[in-house]
């Protein structure tokens, strides 16, 4: 799982400790591996899943519009009063889901969270921003991005692996949810970092100094 | 030569293909718990002691494939059954001089507390083979002869025998939950047996439509250990099944 997703998912958990969140939804949109990451989801805490199944060839296309759209007419279907993601994946490095999300669903957005509390209606966030520590305050409900320094998840052990086996996972494609995936971005090219070359190795400091002499490095 | 063939099973594709069946003995199955469980009195009903894995054991760190037989559920004093254990030994009425059975027993602690409460007649159930081993285990490190046990699927049975049914943790699996709801309907109906059920309250089994006929009887708070087993988790709670009321 991705390291935001997990502080997320450990966030949730904690507030569903303290009694403030009823259930935990854990949702995960792309092919069928994406079940081992619910799964870890609901080994952390998390009540039951939603797998949004999307093909593995249309899933190298989704990107954070289509799982925003996902995401906020699940947000709908499910009724839920909070929206907790990580505030960006670390392959892509997009950073933008969360925001679109709350776009979506026209709810207020507190993005890159490193505390969160709930008080009666409202929820208080800590950010951090660029200039040290911004506190604000949103009406529920709400979309929170949580940053790297929100918690510290926990691992899941043996009890709660076996325990996540039992929990219900439903599998809903992007189209029952009227959501169309289609990209409109288009890449124009993407390149790999330059390949290293393998080197030569060498026996002695005097081979060393003849090949750095042939290669006219000294 | 056991870990030499489960090193070379495990080469194959890294998964343990290792079949317990050739060492399901009950001898070798008590060896093996004995081994690798520890006695535990850290949960709501420290009088009972149990063998169960913690932390401290090694199979609690490794990946659950490399537990050589089925999942343990047995090896773990699940919060349901520890509300169920708990109700029973501070009501001792519930259960005093009736016929219980315990369904889904596992570690058998429910089985124990009951027959503890003063139970006439307990029957720990449940499917597991290695289950039927840790209870035998159980019975005697809490001074008991060994209770019966039953290893058959028992739902959808006639259950004219019991006073009591008591579920710890069995409602949170759907399918399961949809049969075992059909079936203690008719043992009410057919025999009035009382059915209680224990359960910390996951979110499956407080949208389960036997909610409606369910009242809360008792609820405890969770010990430490016990809520690093459940994440999400911090109370349990005994239910009694009414059918009729809502």
């Amino acid at each position: 799982m991705n390291p935001f997703c997990e502080i997320a998912v450990e966030e949730a958990v904690r507030l569903k400790e303290k009694k403030i969140v009823s259930e935990i939804i854990a949702v995960s949109c792309g092919p069928q591996q994406c079940q081992e990451t619910i799964r870890t989801a609901l080994a952390m805490g998390a009540d039951r899943g939603i797998h949004v199944d999307v093909s593995a060839k249309d899933a190298e296309t989704l990107g954070p519009f289509q799982v925003s759209k996902v995401l906020a007419a699940l947000a709908k279907k499910e009724n839920v009063n909070l929206v907790l993601l990580g505030k960006q994946a670390i392959d892509d490095d997009c950073n933008q889901t969360g925001q679109m999300t709350a776009a979506l669903l026209d709810w207020p957005q507190a993005t890159f969270a490193s505390e969160v509390k709930v008080e009666g209606e409202k929820l208080i966030v800590i950010r951090e921003v660029d200039g040290g520590l911004e506190t604000i305050s949103v009406k529920l409900p709400a979309v929170v991005t949580a940053d790297l320094r929100l918690n510290e998840p926990r691992y899941a052990t043996l009890p709660n692996i076996m325990k996540a086996k039992k929990k219900k996972v439903d599998q809903v494609k992007p189209s029952d949810l009227g959501v169309d995936i289609t990209s409109r971005v288009h890449i124009l090219s993407v390149e790999d970092p330059p390949q290293r070359q393998a080197g030569v190795k060498v026996e002695t400091v005097e081979d060393l100094v003849s090949k750095l002499k042939e290669s006219g490095r000294i | 030569m056991l870990p030499l063939l489960r090193s070379l099973l495990r080469a194959h594709g890294g998964r343990v293909l290792y079949s317990a069946a050739r060492h399901s003995s009950a001898t070798y199955l008590q060896s093996f718990i004995l081994h690798n469980t520890e006695v535990v009195t850290d949960h709501l009903t420290p009088e009972i002691r149990l063998l169960l894995l913690t932390p401290r054991c090694k199979y609690w760190h490794l990946r659950p494939e490399h537990w050589p037989y089925g999942d343990p559920y047995w090896a773990i004093y699940w919060p349901g059954g520890q509300a169920l254990g708990r109700y029973f030994l501070d009501n001792p009425d519930v259960v005093r001089c009736r016929r219980i059975m315990d369904l889904g027993s596992g570690c058998g602690a429910v089985s124990i507390a009951a027959k503890m409460g003063g139970a006439s007649y307990v029957v720990a159930n449940d499917i597991d083979p290695v289950a039927a081993a840790a209870f035998a285990l159980n019975c005697q490190l809490n001074g008991m002869d060994d209770l019966p046990f039953d290893p058959e699927n028992i739902i959808g049975d006639d259950a004219g025998l019991w006073d009591v049914i008591a579920l710890g943790d069995m409602f949170y699996d759907e399918q399961l939950a949809d049969s075992l709801h059909r079936w203690l309907r008719r043992c009410m109906e057919q025999h009035g047996t009382t059915v209680l059920i224990g359960d910390p309250g996951r979110g499956h089994f407080l949208g389960h439509p036997i909610q409606k006929q369910l009242q809360k009887v008792a609820e405890y708070s969770l010990p430490e250990s016990t809520k690093q087993e459940n994440y999400g988790l911090t109370t349990s709670a005994v239910w009694r099944y009414q059918p009729g009321c809502s």
